[in-house]
């Protein structure tokens, strides 16, 4: 796959606060990257700086192999960018501020129309086209965020946080629509502090914390970087210390956790956990309440490379 | 170009559906002519007939001045000046180096001013004073109803004049990723800024213009103030005044980094400032001014507006007319110079 985007060492500083400390980025042609960090950690930054809207201190940011600066109208002719906030004018209707941007970047009267016509129904804002923004509800508004990034058919769009406030029927709609326009072709920066999101629509994940990427892949290639691999939660009827202690001894438990009644035993690579934990409570005669094996989340991984959680 | 004019229309849909454009740029204008006319109505009707100067005699300027229809001389000698100017018998005193010395500010006192001004002029050019024709310049050459209270209507219209400052500020901040939401996404289009602000002129300028024509009409057919003699003198001000405040407006937008709350108090504070100084409040501060720093109301903006519908539709005169429009031209050039140079800056430090 072709990269389009390779931010190099970018530093940025507000005054003395790093924002972004040689921050390294790629995106490759048609895949959804998700940048996943906690709030603050550098992800609109990021994004301010490779679309050349923030001057940074340090690095280098290509856009479809160009130096990106303000005046690259050529590259942001093929880019859409969904803000974190929604970005319309109040006294435009839905239809004239979707059109107003569409005509920023078509000239064509009427491939405008057809394109403006296009995005309408791809958020499906059709009941509301004569509306003013502030007749809709925040999730509508969302939409019409979105449908204006997104009009003109980009090759490149980024997504900043596109579903922040919004109910999950509206949150559900987005991301099922990000995944339609990924399937159109559009290459997709989107950055988030769901987890779940980014878990379910990205095909590769860069993870930032303190304005560094701390690492990059898939889902699956992230879980695979961590030491624990599963964890089993079980609850025991009654249990005593000295039995506690020895299921250290099973093979791959790398720690164990209490948590009231619950006991959480993390397994390193390995197979057979959960047998060999069975295994264990039938020879130490233990009855149990409940028994469930969980696998690893980005959340684990966050905290495994961050020491703190993804949601502190 | 076609990008221009979609901006146009965008942007003037936009500020046309503003609640606070219409309210703060269309009624309250007229709210405020209402408020003028029912504060001062009572005044409304006060005619000059008779202007009544002290002058030494024996001095050749008499006879010019007794040639005057509203004019009555009155021969004093120097040491009754005090007492007669106190008294009000006399509206001013002519020196014989002709300087003009008042006892208050007035309608008389400024028309008098204006006739010594041109006496003044027509002397250093060497031609003969004898055959100008002064009354025809002033009052009885027109069918203004010459009043006080006109003044406030000209220093009215020369503040909503620049009105436009808010458009412009809020096109300058609808163009800078720093200070808007929208202007993130906008900076992120191949949408070149200065196209945007182009349009931004445009339809502030034309917005406020017709604004300011509403007002107008308020004023002529409901009011019945008959404001204009000279229409094309004074549109030229009234223009000129509505792009000193549009380009104004940019520059305060575009020139520091301030929310755009503080740049509407910013503009509130300088048309309040520049229109109290050319006396809206009262003619009291502008005829101080113009004594101690007369400088200061030849080069105010608003001063300049106000001072030329005046002259131009009170008295007929002219004379100051291309000064005047020269120097908001001067400060529209230097604004808008400004401004591009403020735009050249092309990332954000922070947004």
């Amino acid at each position: 796959m072709r990269m389009i985007v390779k931010v190099k060492n970018v530093v940025k500083r507000y005054s003395e606060k790093i924002a972004l400390d040689h921050f390294n980025m790629e995106v490759y042609e048609g895949e959804i990257l998700g940048l996943l960090g906690p709030n603050g950690c550098g992800k609109t930054t990021a994004i301010n700086c490779i679309l050349s809207l923030l001057s940074f201190d340090k690095g280098e940011i290509e856009v479809f192999g160009k130096k990106m600066t303000p005046n690259s109208y050529d590259i942001k002719r093929q880019i859409g960018l969904v803000p974190q906030e929604v970005s319309v004018f109040e006294n435009l209707t839905v239809r004239e501020n979707i059109d107003y941007f569409c005509g920023l970047y078509v000239d064509d009267k009427n491939v405008r129309k057809r394109y403006v016509d296009e995005a309408i129904e791809f958020v499906d804002l059709k009941d509301y086209v004569k509306f003013y923004p502030k007749k809709l509800s925040g999730g509508l508004k969302r939409r019409l965020n979105i449908a204006c990034g997104i009009v003109h058919k980009p090759k490149l769009i980024f997504m900043d946080e596109p579903t922040v406030a919004v109910d999950a029927q509206s949150r559900n709609f987005i991301l099922e629509g990000i995944k339609r326009l990924n399937g159109e072709s559009s290459t997709v920066v989107y950055t988030t502090h769901y987890l779940e999101e980014a878990e379910m629509l990205c095909s590769r994940i860069v993870i930032m914390d303190n304005g560094k990427d701390i690492v990059s892949g898939t889902t699956e290639e992230l879980k695979a970087m961590i030491t624990t691999s599963e964890k089993i939660v079980v609850s025991f009827v009654s249990i005593e210390d000295s039995v506690a202690s020895l299921m250290k001894g099973i093979p791959h438990v790398i720690d164990i956790e209490r948590n009231g009644e619950d006991f959480i035993i993390k397994f390193e690579n390995g197979i057979n956990n959960l047998s060999n934990l069975l295994s264990f409570i039938t020879e130490h005669n233990l009855t149990y309440t409940k028994l469930y094996s969980k696998l690893p989340t980005l959340n684990d991984v966050f905290l495994e490379l961050t020491g703190k959680e993804l949601r502190d | 170009m076609n990008n221009i004019i979609r901006n146009c229309i965008y942007q003037g849909k936009n500020l046309f559906r503003d609640g606070s454009f219409l309210f703060w740029g269309m009624t309250y204008p007229i709210i405020m002519a209402v408020f003028f006319y029912a504060a001062f109505n009572g005044m409304m009707n006060v005619n000059i007939e008779d202007i009544n100067i002290g002058i030494k005699e024996n001095k050749g300027i008499s006879n010019i001045l007794e040639e005057i229809d509203f004019i009555n001389v009155h021969k004093i000698d120097e040491s009754e000046v005090s007492e007669k100017l106190e008294s009000g018998e006399i509206d001013a005193f002519v020196d014989g180096n002709l300087n003009l010395i008042v006892k208050k500010s007035g309608i008389n006192q400024t028309i008098i001013k204006e006739v010594v001004e041109q006496i003044k002029q027509i002397l250093k050019l060497n031609r003969p004073v004898d055959g100008s024709e002064f009354s025809v310049s002033y009052v009885t050459g027109k069918n203004q109803e010459a009043n006080s209270i006109v003044v406030i209507f000209y220093s009215l219209i020369a503040m909503v004049s620049t009105y436009g400052i808010y458009a412009g500020i809020a096109t300058a901040s609808l163009v800078q990723a720093n200070l808007s939401n929208i202007g993130i996404r906008i900076n992120a289009t191949p949408l070149r800024k200065e196209n945007f602000l182009i349009a931004g002129v445009i339809v502030s300028f034309l917005m406020n213009l017709l604004a300011n024509a509403i007002l107008l009409l308020f004023i002529n057919y409901v009011l019945k103030i008959h404001l204009f003699n000279d229409i094309k003198y004074s549109a030229v001000f009234i223009i000129l005044g509505n792009l000193f405040g549009v380009i104004l407006g940019i520059f305060i937008g575009v020139s520091n980094k301030k929310s755009s709350n503080t740049k509407t108090l910013i503009a509130i504070a300088v048309t309040l400032l520049l229109s109290f100084f050319s006396g809206m409040m009262g003619p009291w501060i502008k005829v101080m001014l113009d004594e101690y720093i007369p400088f200061l109301n030849r080069i105010n903006p608003v001063s300049i507006i106000t001072n030329n519908l005046y002259r131009i539709n009170l008295l007929g005169s002219t004379r100051s007319a291309v000064e005047g429009a020269i120097m908001l031209l001067f400060y529209c050039m230097v604004f808008l110079l400004l401004s591009y140079v403020f735009l050249r800056r092309k990332s954000y430090d922070s947004i």
